[in-house]
């Protein structure tokens, strides 16, 4: 008697899914794609920005200002860290997903997260260099080492300090300053220093692109109040005055500048 | 919290408390003909006897469906009729999607070149998308292709979110109804999907588009960047997947990174938009139900344990994440200002800021939802535990399009069962007096997710099958793990992403942990409405505790703190708590 109930309920749930899928799976992505073609053309395909007709990007998604040996131009403001595949990778979004207290993400922090040279918990770093106490050190091919094991190998400079792992948020801090030419310990905009959600992140925060404006100037022998002008031209507030974060999208004001210079 | 944060969570509570008892009178409209109980005088009747808004358009859809599948709209069935047709469409749903998944190489729409699912993932997604979980083990932009994007799992999360809400207004009836039946399973489905899913998720996809979100068939574009370089630029029918994952409290994406894609989730107000449809309609079915029954302060009094709860976990999130990383260097300037987000920014967009992030994320955890538009592995311990405790309690903050009505509707039986112990009554919900064969369902049900999670989370940090898809160290790894069963177990789906899910052991046991999170609520909530559905209604006397008063929200809240408090304690305490004072 219930598996009647059942075959039969089976049998309807067959029809159900067949009429489900031609009208959800077909019928309806394809109304609201018509509609929304019709409509919001330009949004629907991507947002996509073109300089002499030739496609550049999109609005929406960071693209990576680096040469082909993957360091950054000192004539474009350079976007957040991506952790979409090699950086950017819009066909492998994604974050990296690192811990808040791995130390991948924040280094050797003493008394947290600190190994000895055995790969047993110690109380202080033995990999801090002069520059970096949290640095986590590296082995020959460039690999970060977080679990060391004796007879670990190691990379080193030549004045004996180990080469710490570049994609620690000190690291990214000391190279961000370096490359902007900012004082040993000025402050670095978290935005900065860290990778976004969708590593596509389009946008910077106004102090980071104030920060690095000073750089695209001299690079582009343009005076800074140029620069810091076009910043604040490319600044887009708080959505409705209250959403979300003011912003600079970095692709456009890329394009703006090579529009000046 | 900052000013802005306020704000923007205010917004979301003032448009909240206007919309949801808007669509809550909607819904209560449009099931009213399909439901006879206490009270409203109304006698039993089929669908559509008593007009029901928008029947012009909609009935002649519903009366073609009905004659299609051979099933008299009018019929009514007992509990267990309607669940065995519950299981008989999960069954074959997930049949055909699992066909789907693993023929997606060879089926047309792939212009993308996707090879097919292997057979453990095929079965982990297939599971994941028609329990509504949408726990995402493979890559969206790389492992589906746009027919199985489209067409296999947009309408497993529309299936998803109409069974959800047919078992609800199945278990109202048996709760407050007078007739031994509770309702006819394809009349739910098909007005469910007629009249809320499909008009809700059209307008809301075209909302989406309009502000950036992607809707064509275009596949990858390749752009020639200003550096020298080249970016592919992806397609995709992103908005009405996006519609309907939200709407439906599904929580899977297009694209791997979710809402965190810009693509997905373009702006500030679309930040919010998501939030907002995530919760809206789960409020509304409350207020629905208070409708249905004759009695708005009880929809009201549940809506208040619900809210409260949200603005709890969501509150303590927002702050952590704008407090920040305290081991990042002091130079690494965390402080909001006008002109910088501050706060915990890894995994997090510039757009969105620390508070707005955790808002959304953590917002849409007290649903099945559990979109994300921001890394949750990269949480603080206080952020993340924001989340995790969301979905400890049951997902009823306002939990899943019907499954938080039904969830929260046993607990209330609880509650007014320890209340009459204390009092040495016989405990009554709506009239109907609860004994003992109605407790001991309850019980099954309050224990079957935690039982679930805790085996096989316990199980896999054992095992070098479990431990060895680890990504960050410590305890931080540990809570990956148990945040994974007890996600997938609650149909919520978010996820640690740092856990390499992708393996024999975690597709299996995560895809057996969703389908008893999924079918064992649902079959029990139905039992426990079969045993009340035509159980004689005592008069109410003044001895009679009123389950709509301050008195009864705040002891529904205990019991609901209680029993996921003590069921999970020693697991937070292992996890983000031990890492929170580690750290």
């Amino acid at each position: 008697m219930r598996s009647a109930i059942f075959g039969r309920h089976l049998v309807s749930s067959a029809i159900m899914l067949l009429g489900v899928t031609l009208v959800l799976g077909f019928g309806y992505p394809l109304v609201v794609t018509g509609l929304s073609q019709l409509f919001f053309h330009q949004q629907a395909n991507g947002s996509l920005l073109y300089r002499d007709g030739k496609l550049v990007g999109s609005a929406l998604l960071g693209q990576s200002f680096t040469d082909s040996k993957g360091n950054p131009l000192p004539q474009y403001f350079q976007p957040r860290p991506s952790a979409a595949g090699a950086g950017y990778d819009a066909s492998s979004s994604g974050a990296s997903n690192l811990g808040p207290s791995n130390p991948l993400l924040i280094g050797f922090v003493a008394g947290v997260n600190t190994v000895g040279l055995n790969g047993q918990p110690s109380a202080a770093n033995p990999f801090a260099t002069k520059a970096d106490p949290a640095c986590v050190p590296t082995d020959p091919k460039g690999n970060p080492v977080t679990s060391p094991a004796p007879g670990q190998k190691y990379a080193k400079a030549s004045d004996g300090s180990y080469i710490c792992d570049p994609n620690t948020i000190p690291e990214r801090a000391i190279a961000y300053r370096a490359f902007n030419g900012l004082a040993a310990n000025a402050p670095v905009p978290s935005d900065a220093v860290t990778a976004s959600g969708s590593g596509l992140d389009p946008d910077i925060s106004v102090q980071n692109a104030l920060a690095q404006a000073p750089r695209v100037a001299r690079a582009r022998h343009l005076a800074v109040s140029q620069v810091t002008a076009l910043v604040h031209r490319y600044t887009q507030g708080r959505q409705w005055g209250f959403l979300g974060e003011p912003t600079v999208n970095v692709l456009k004001l890329n394009l703006a500048l090579d529009g000046v210079s | 919290m900052s000013v802005s944060g306020w704000e923007q969570l205010a917004f979301v509570v003032v448009v909240t408390a206007v919309a949801a008892p808007l669509l809550g009178r909607y819904l209560a409209a449009t099931f009213r003909g399909t439901v006879s109980v206490s009270g409203t005088g109304s006698e039993s009747g089929g669908a559509g006897k008593k007009g029901a808004p928008g029947d012009r358009v909609f009935l002649p859809v519903e009366r073609l469906v009905y004659r299609t599948l051979g099933v008299d709209p009018e019929s009514s069935w007992t509990w267990r009729a309607y669940a065995l047709a519950v299981l008989a469409f999960g069954l074959l749903s997930t049949l055909l999607l699992y066909i789907i998944l693993r023929l997606q190489g060879v089926l047309p729409g792939n212009p993308t070149h996707t090879p097919g699912m292997p057979p453990l993932l095929s079965f982990n997604t297939a599971i994941s998308f028609i329990t509504g979980t949408n726990w995402q083990a493979y890559e969206g932009e790389t492992q589906a292709s746009y027919l199985a994007d489209t067409v296999g799992l947009v309408v497993a999360q529309f299936t998803a979110a109409g069974v959800g809400l047919a078992v609800a207004l199945a278990v109202v009836r048996g709760i407050a109804g007078k007739t031994r039946t509770i309702g006819n399973f394809w009349v739910d489905l098909t007005r469910s999907l007629v009249r809320v899913f499909v008009p809700l998720s059209v307008l809301s996809a075209l909302v989406m588009v309009s502000q950036g979100a992607v809707q064509n068939l275009s596949g990858f574009r390749t752009a020639a960047t200003l550096a020298g370089g080249s970016q592919k630029i992806p397609g995709g029918l992103v908005a009405s997947m996006e519609a309907i994952k939200l709407l439906g409290t599904n929580g899977g994406s297009y694209y791997a990174a979710g809402g965190a894609h810009p693509f997905e989730n373009p702006t500030g107000f679309t930040n919010m938009f998501d939030l907002l449809i995530v919760i809206v309609l789960p409020f509304a079915i409350v207020l629905m139900f208070g409708r249905l029954i004759g009695r708005p302060r009880q929809g009201y009094a549940i809506v208040a344990v619900m809210a409260i709860i949200f603005v709890g976990h969501t509150v303590v999130s927002m702050q952590a994440e704008l407090h920040g990383n305290h081991l990042l260097p002091a130079s690494v300037s965390q402080v909001a200002s006008g002109v910088n987000p501050g706060g915990n920014m890894e995994g997090k967009e510039t757009r969105f800021g620390p508070e707005a992030s955790a808002l959304m994320t953590v917002g849409t955890m007290g649903t099945t939802a559990g979109a994300t538009d921001s890394a949750l592995d990269s949480y603080t311990p206080v952020g993340g535990t924001g989340a995790f405790v969301a979905i400890l309690l049951g997902e009823i903050s306002p939990g899943g399009d019907g499954g938080g009505l039904y969830s929260i509707l046993v607990l209330a039986l609880l509650a007014v069962f320890v209340a009459g112990l204390m009092v040495g009554r016989t405990p009554e919900f709506l009239g109907k007096k609860i004994r003992a064969t109605q407790m001991k369902l309850v019980v099954a049900y309050v224990l079957a997710i935690p039982t679930t999670v805790l085996i096989l989370g316990s199980t896999s940090l054992v095992i070098a099958a479990g431990t060895r898809s680890i990504l960050n160290p410590g305890l931080h790894g540990l809570t990956e793990v148990t945040y994974a069963y007890a996600s997938v177990a609650n149909n919520n789906g978010s996820a640690f992403a740092g856990l390499a899910a992708n393996t024999p052991w975690y597709n299996t046991t995560l895809g057996l942990a969703m389908l008893v999170g999924r079918f064992a609520p649902i079959v029990l909530a139905l039992a426990i409405a079969g045993s009340l559905a035509g159980a004689r209604v005592h008069a109410r006397t003044r001895a009679t505790l009123d389950t709509a008063g301050p008195t009864f929200i705040a002891f529904l809240l205990g019991v609901i703190v209680i029993v996921g408090g003590l069921i999970y304690f020693p697991m937070l305490i292992l996890g983000p708590i031990g890492e929170r004072i580690i750290g």
